[in-house]
């Protein structure tokens, strides 16, 4: 008994209008089963689950009736009839998944043999994504439960066949967008129709897509290279007593070689000129060595400043190739639109 | 002098000015000149004009100084005589802060007897250092050669040298250079009046103080 009291809670779970879109059920035959079975009175489960199917359902409430009667069918171990049950579920809602966390082992193994035995796709997803044209590839995968022929297509402005093949559990396609033409696909609604063929049985499944075309984003110019700054192409040299040491030299020179030059004869030479003038270099040498020097050019720098303005000049020119590319292009957005109906 | 205005006019014209440079400005002279011994000893004082014209390597340097010479109170001189002196100096950029000089010199004197007059073709050297922004020196010497003298005489191949200071400040962001130039002739000259020969060597101190425009 102790195993059996986690059904109702299963199915409490299952029917909450969380668990399966806020539908509920409006059959009072239906719902007196579920209340049946929620009070473990397993035959009156059945049934009334049974009467309820005799009478006018809603798909919702037609797999929810199958539900009560394959729950019911596990807990009275009654396995082979609670996988056809399972089966007519998985038919009427092929997405529906059951919680292994709040399911028994048995109904759930028996929702498993269910699924194997008929022919659905289901989980077909489509990914989310934006791409330049014919850059990138959208991204779609379903399950299929029984191997079966299964062709894909995309329905809508242009019809296309994405793939075709031999394919059993989860399928991973990469759709590149792009008609036969090598174009991007246009814009506009599109249905992805998965559709999985065993002989005479068939199941096909739907997304639809909204596809956007939009302007891909071009590149900035670059005003500098990130990591590299130019450098201050002159610097100033360090203070130095050069030019009154040279001041003194020249004075020095001509105010000797006036001595040395001057002709015996003739006395000593006057010094006055030379020295008011070379008063006047020594004057200007003191300054000048006072002075906070004159910022020379620094030769590495404009040259590691030329090499930087030439790669930032390249980096733009390619860049204003890419522009030119990329204008010509056409970013591509794929964004999957939600379901309004069901499988079949 | 003709030729010289002609040249700083050229030098002026609007489309030659982007690729040269032309020094023009007065200048206030000072001199001490001594003639055959220690005896003829003349300071003076003057006025005068010089200009540089620069393009690319080569520089042309001109100057007319009018100096008043006044006997000294140690001479035995009475009379004092005006000094005219035109220089002229075409410069070549050689190598680092070396330049290479050629030129004439001209120095009249009034009256004519009172002292020689001469005339010589220079060639020398001159060495340019760059003090600091817009402050230059150099130093020049050289010798005369083929001096011709009033009174007659002859110099030696080697007897007459010559060896000057130069220096240029700017200002006003290089429009106006304040500039200061000294130069030193020592001429051996020598004279024969039958009895053999005299020296007679003449040896001149020239201080140039000035303001220039620079365009």
């Amino acid at each position: 008994m102790r195993r059996l009291t986690w059904l109702p809670v299963v199915l409490a779970v299952t029917l909450s209008p969380g668990g399966l879109a806020a539908q509920t059920i409006q059959n009072a035959t239906l719902r007196r089963a579920q209340q049946a079975f929620e009070n473990l009175e397993y035959r009156q489960a059945l049934t009334g689950g049974q009467a309820a199917l005799r009478e006018r359902l809603t798909g919702f409430e037609r797999a929810r009736a199958y539900e009560i009667l394959a729950f019911t069918f596990s807990a009275m171990d009654s396995i082979l009839r609670a996988v056809d049950a399972f089966k007519q579920v998985v038919l009427l809602e092929p997405e529906r998944e059951l919680d292994p966390n709040r399911t028994s082992p048995k109904a759930l193994s028996a929702f498993q043999v269910a699924l194997t035995q008929v022919l659905v796709v289901r989980q077909l997803r489509v990914d989310s994504v934006e791409f330049i044209g014919g850059q990138g590839v959208v991204g779609m995968r379903y399950t299929v439960t029984q191997p079966a022929r299964v062709v894909t297509r995309v329905v809508g402005p242009a019809a296309l066949k994405i793939d075709s093949s031999v394919a059993n559990g989860q399928v991973n396609l990469r759709w590149p967008a792009r008609l036969d033409s090598g174009d991007p696909v246009p814009a506009g609604t599109y249905t992805v129709v998965v559709e999985a063929t065993v002989g005479q049985n068939s199941f096909s499944a739907s997304q639809r897509i909204q596809i956007a075309h939009g302007a891909v984003d071009t590149l900035p110019h670059l005003i500098s290279l990130p990591g590299y700054e130019y450098l201050p192409e002159t610097e100033v040299p360090p203070k130095s007593w050069r030019p009154l040491g040279l001041a003194l030299v020249y004075s020095g020179i001509a105010l000797a070689g006036t001595s040395a030059l001057s002709s015996g004869d003739l006395g000593s030479a006057s010094l006055r000129e030379a020295s008011v003038v070379g008063t006047g270099v020594i004057l200007a040498g003191f300054v000048m060595t006072l002075k906070k020097p004159a910022p020379q050019p620094a030769r590495g720098n404009i040259l590691y400043n030329r090499l930087l303005r030439e790669q930032l000049a390249r980096r733009n020119q390619e860049i204003a190739q890419e522009n030119v590319r990329r204008r010509q292009q056409v970013e591509v957005r794929v964004v999957p639109l939600p379901k309004t109906g069901a499988s079949r | 002098m003709r030729r010289l205005a002609v040249g700083v006019g050229l030098a002026l014209l609007p489309g030659a000015a982007a690729a040269q440079h032309v020094v023009v400005g007065p200048q206030a002279v000072f001199g001490d000149y001594v003639e055959v011994s220690s005896d003829l000893h003349y300071r003076g004082t003057g006025g005068g004009v010089a200009g540089t014209f620069t393009w690319k390597q080569l520089s042309v340097d001109a100057s007319v100084a009018g100096v008043t010479y006044d006997p000294t109170a140690d001479g035995t001189a009475t009379a004092s005589f005006k000094a005219t002196q035109f220089d002229m100096r075409l410069r070549y950029y050689v190598t680092g802060p070396v330049s290479a000089e050629v030129g004439f010199m001209s120095r009249k004197a009034k009256p004519e007897f009172e002292a020689q007059s001469v005339g010589a073709v220079r060639a020398g050297a001159r060495m340019s250092y760059l003090l600091g922004p817009g402050v230059r020196m150099g130093l020049h010497g050289g010798m005369l050669f083929g001096s011709k003298f009033s009174g007659g005489g002859t110099v030696s191949p080697i007897g007459a040298l010559e060896l000057g200071l130069t220096m240029g400040v700017d200002a006003l962001r290089g429009r106006l250079r304040f500039t200061g130039d000294y130069d030193f002739q020592r001429i051996s000259r020598k004279t024969d009046d039958g009895s053999g020969s005299v020296d007679v060597p003449i040896q001149q101190s020239l201080g140039r103080v000035g303001v220039a425009l620079v365009f």
